[in-house]
């Protein structure tokens, strides 16, 4: 086993865009730990999003792949008005650095425009922001262990779900 | 130009058994116009709660329709609800959301104010060559003509022509204690507020709330989702307080698993029975809070309950507590400012347990509310239709609709207008009938008889 280069982080980012982008929801979800932790913290002032997930509100805060595996087959089911059709979606990640990185573990920091356009609203809206990786080497294979995303345009033009961002 | 009688726009003969709304309120933007006249900047309007300014000097931000306010604590500790532009030129005074100031500079011509709105300079005055009648005229930020308290809870208006702040709320405001009485210490805003929008009337927000009969129609995916995760009995799923009561399900068992309340002025209340469950954060609380308040009103803050207080106050307590401030930008777009009210002094256990309940219902990026906005934009769609101008969505109920109060209002010395007591299926909408009676009551002399 060797240290993720920034290359190689680079392309499992770029991976994860793609799944998104294209729908491939089981693709996206083998791309986490099973003890993943998923966070878009919610902003407590203009300038300062919210530290403590336990005592603060956040947009979204799991632990736990299952819990995004909740949000996929809420996406699936036919059961929600807000999921269907899908919006068309384009993740663009730019900026990405290696911050930490060893055998075992890494993280990266990147930028993020998520292009959406919602036909039954005919709403075309551009998220933004920062993405925070902490990346995994379970058995040979680089997965994302946690993903914070600092949503800089929060306030939320009627749905945001984990393909928004 | 409103060119309509209110006969058009409400149809409100209760001895034939009809009320009826037409569409052109929702979509009309004269009509919203109107609103905002004689509703929003006519009469009481929710600004905020005390905790958010909780030290001298401490402020936050709101709006009574159009316009922007200020609410401040002094330095003797008393709050003041103010209009946020200055005298001066106009301009937003303060213009973050909160924050603590014992002086506001306005930042176009640097004007100064107190943090009781009292001018405390004029930039250069001297050298300013003012005529004498200027030093005549008040230099403070204009005080709102109404700004009072109930329990932390601070309403404003712009219009001086309101009755006292008691009586506006009325027996309503026994349901805010039902709120602010949930510890000994008051309740308080969970940091992290979520702001919202979506292509549609205010007054779909105002429904939706006390809607009984939406939920199991717009939000089968998380009603099917939390059936999944009790059946898995995950330790990183979040616990529900759906999953341990069944008042909503439509083959509850029972007689009575709600209903509704109905008040003067326009405020309301839908609920249901959840008992003492663990899946509330309030559990902890429940033996201290019986002996407190006893165990009628004990058992009724842990009932689901969903208040509105009209026009743009909403309490919801069902899977977490919501506080929501509807804040109308045009006929056809409203902003939701949103929060997670709390009793404060909470166990960490609780208050995580409260918080994760919130996110996965209420946000706008969580399971549930998603379902409700979607729904209203195309409600919105089909209000542009005058083919059939009268919505038929003011009828279940109707023959269940009860004058004053039942068992369950007495308990708690609860005495509303009407009352409807309700079985899993009945889905009341008789009480948005008080909706559009206050705002009928807002709208005399504005439109035709």
């Amino acid at each position: 086993m060797s240290a993720i280069d920034r290359e190689g982080a680079e392309e499992l980012l770029y991976r994860e865009a793609l799944a998104l982008d294209s729908g491939a929801w089981d693709d996206w979800l083998a791309l986490y730990t099973e003890d993943a932790t998923f966070w878009v913290p919610a902003w407590r002032d203009e300038e300062n999003v919210t530290q403590d997930p336990d005592s603060e509100l956040s947009l979204i805060y799991y632990q736990g792949r299952r819990n995004l595996e909740d949000r996929v087959w809420r996406a699936r089911s036919g059961l929600s008005v807000a999921s269907k059709p899908r919006p068309r979606v384009v993740h663009a990640i730019t900026n990405v650095l290696l911050l930490t990185a060893n055998d075992a573990q890494a993280r990266t920091s990147s930028s993020f425009a998520v292009h959406l356009y919602d036909k039954r609203s005919e709403r075309t809206h551009v998220f933004f922001g920062r993405y925070e990786h902490a990346l995994r080497n379970e058995a040979g294979d680089w997965r994302i262990a946690a993903k914070k995303i600092v949503l800089l345009n929060d306030v939320i033009p009627t749905v945001l779900d984990f393909y928004s961002i | 130009m409103v060119r309509y009688e209110l006969g058009e726009l409400i149809d409100d003969r209760p001895a034939d058994g009809i009320f009826r709304v037409s569409r052109a309120i929702f979509d009309d933007p004269a009509i919203f116009d109107l609103e905002m006249e004689r509703i929003f900047e006519g009469g009481w309007v929710f600004l905020g709660i005390a905790d958010q300014a909780r030290a001298p000097h401490d402020f936050f931000t709101s709006w009574i329709g159009r316009v922007p306010i200020l609410v401040s604590r002094d330095g003797e500790g008393m709050l003041g609800g103010f209009v946020n532009s200055c005298p001066h030129k106009g301009s937003r005074v303060a213009q973050t959301m909160s924050g603590n100031a014992r002086v506001h500079v306005c930042p176009y011509h640097s004007w100064s104010f107190d943090s009781a709105g009292r001018n405390k300079a004029i930039k250069l005055k001297k050298a300013g060559c003012y005529a004498e009648a200027f030093d005549g005229q008040s230099h403070d930020l204009a005080r709102l003509p109404a700004f009072e308290e109930y329990r932390g809870f601070l309403f404003g208006s712009v219009s001086a022509d309101v009755p006292p702040l008691a009586e506006y709320l009325g027996e309503a405001a026994k349901l805010l204690d039902l709120v602010a009485d949930q510890s000994e210490e008051g309740v308080e805003l969970v940091p992290g507020g979520v702001t919202f929008t979506y292509d549609g009337n205010w007054k779909l927000q105002l429904e939706n709330c006390s809607d009984a009969y939406h939920f199991t129609s717009a939000h089968p995916s998380y009603i099917r989702l939390l059936d999944q995760r009790q059946k898995s009995n995950s330790q990183s799923a979040v616990k529900s307080v759906w999953e341990k009561t069944d008042y909503w399900k439509e083959d509850a068992e029972g007689d009575v698993q709600g209903g509704s309340f109905s008040f003067d002025h326009g405020h309301v209340l839908n609920w249901g029975r959840f008992g003492i469950t663990d899946a509330l954060p309030l559990y902890e609380s429940a033996e201290r809070l019986a002996e407190r308040h006893g165990e009628a009103k004990r058992d009724w803050m842990f009932n689901m309950r969903n208040l509105t207080i009209f026009p743009n106050l909403q309490i919801a307590e069902n899977a977490s507590s919501q506080l929501r401030v509807i804040r109308p930008i045009s006929a056809d777009r409203t902003e939701m400012r949103t929060w997670c009210i709390a009793p404060k002094g909470e166990s960490g256990d609780a208050r995580r347990l409260r918080i994760r309940q919130y996110e996965d219902f209420f946000n706008p990026s969580g399971m549930a509310t998603p379902d409700d906005t979607v729904s209203y934009e195309n409600c919105q769609r089909g209000f542009a239709s005058r083919v059939e101008p009268w919505l038929q969505g003011y009828s279940r109920g109707m023959s269940a609709s009860r004058t004053g109060g039942n068992a369950f209002s007495s308990v708690i010395g609860l005495a509303p207008a009407r009352s409807v007591l309700a079985d899993a299926q009945l889905g009341d909408e008789t009480l948005f009938h008080s909706y559009y009676r206050a705002w009928a009551q807002r709208m005399v002399g504005a439109l035709g008889a």
